[in-house]
């Protein structure tokens, strides 16, 4: 900024008040780097940095296709947020699911639907058997809530396919 | 412990938010800003309890936060760097019945608002009967008029 001092505006006065106008140019330059930063919070928000968002929002199968989760990268604690899980297998029967990893110490499972047939631990996670419909398909419609803060790795598993992984980031 | 962190947290984050949104942001100028400030106030309050309402919750984060404000205090006290750093410093825009347009565009104001602060407090209506406007530390502009 060529202007600091060479404008007879920008002098440091001494009456009324004592100034230090390099101080307070600085204070000027620190409140218009500030907004860029907000501005750039806000697109970021919107994008869906800070949860729910293009950034945010993730879609992934395993690799046979079997198993299909939706769900949300980023969270907020306190907040909550929606886990599709959709499974297929033989039809009118049960299929076995887990969801282990780190998953139960960041979140709780506010609402899981509809009601697996049999539910069980299994060492950090749980284990669910699912009805499976006509098709050979079945859903789990979970809302998390997130209790924890930072990074949590979690697999959901469903025997004879591969795992699918899970980074989920939960905000303060 | 969380919400000592909450309320630490929430303080220096609104400290930080308010110095870049600068000195005028604070002044209270119109309704707007008035129900602006409240909205941010409510906006902070959620933050500050969570989903616990009880009163030890609240009166934990009071004192911290009351804490805070007076350990700073206390610092301004000691230290004027630290002093400055915080609350920052009166800077002159009209001197002598001159505007000093360069100030006046870095502290985003304009003619209108000096004028507005000239006749609210001194009833004065040109700005030649103006000897110094100064834009305090509190983002209120005050006027000294010209002895004639």
């Amino acid at each position: 900024m060529n202007d600091d001092v060479e404008h007879p505006d920008l002098h440091s006065r001494k009456f009324p008040v004592r100034e230090d106008m390099a101080y307070q140019l600085k204070v000027w330059r620190f409140e218009r780097c500030g907004w860029y930063m907000l501005v750039l919070l806000v697109v970021l928000g919107l994008a869906g940095l800070f949860s729910r968002g293009l950034l945010s929002t993730r879609d992934v199968r395993s690799e046979d296709g079997r198993v299909r989760v939706q769900y949300e990268m980023f969270h907020r604690n306190g907040s909550t947020n929606s886990m599709n899980i959709s499974v297929s297998g033989v039809p009118e029967s049960t299929v076995e699911l887990e969801l282990a990893g780190e998953i139960l110490e960041g979140f709780s499972i506010e609402t899981l639907q509809p009601e697996p047939a049999r539910a069980r631990s299994s060492g950090q996670g749980i284990r669910l058997w699912l009805q499976t419909d006509t098709q050979g398909q079945a859903d789990l419609f979970i809302t998390l809530r997130g209790d924890g803060l930072g990074l949590f790795h979690s697999r959901i598993v469903l025997p004879g396919t591969n795992d699918v992984r899970l980074a989920q980031f939960i905000f303060p | 412990m969380d919400s000592v962190l909450r309320a630490a947290a929430m303080y220096v984050a609104l400290m930080v938010l308010f110095k870049i949104a600068g000195r005028r942001s604070l002044a209270e100028l119109t309704t707007f800003d008035f129900v602006l400030l409240m909205m941010i106030g409510e906006a902070t309050q959620q933050a500050l309890l969570g989903d616990d309402f009880s009163i030890t919750n609240a009166i934990l984060v009071i004192v911290t936060l009351i804490a805070i404000d007076v350990g700073l205090s206390l610092l301004k006290q000691r230290s004027s760097w630290a002093s400055r750093l915080i609350d920052g410093e009166p800077t002159i825009i009209v001197e002598n019945g001159k505007l000093l347009r360069e100030r006046l565009r870095h502290a985003r104001l304009v003619e209108a608002d000096v004028m507005e602060a000239a006749r609210s407090s001194q009833g004065i209506e040109k700005l030649e009967e103006i000897k110094f406007a100064i834009i305090e530390r509190n983002g209120k502009i005050s006027i000294i008029a010209r002895e004639e």
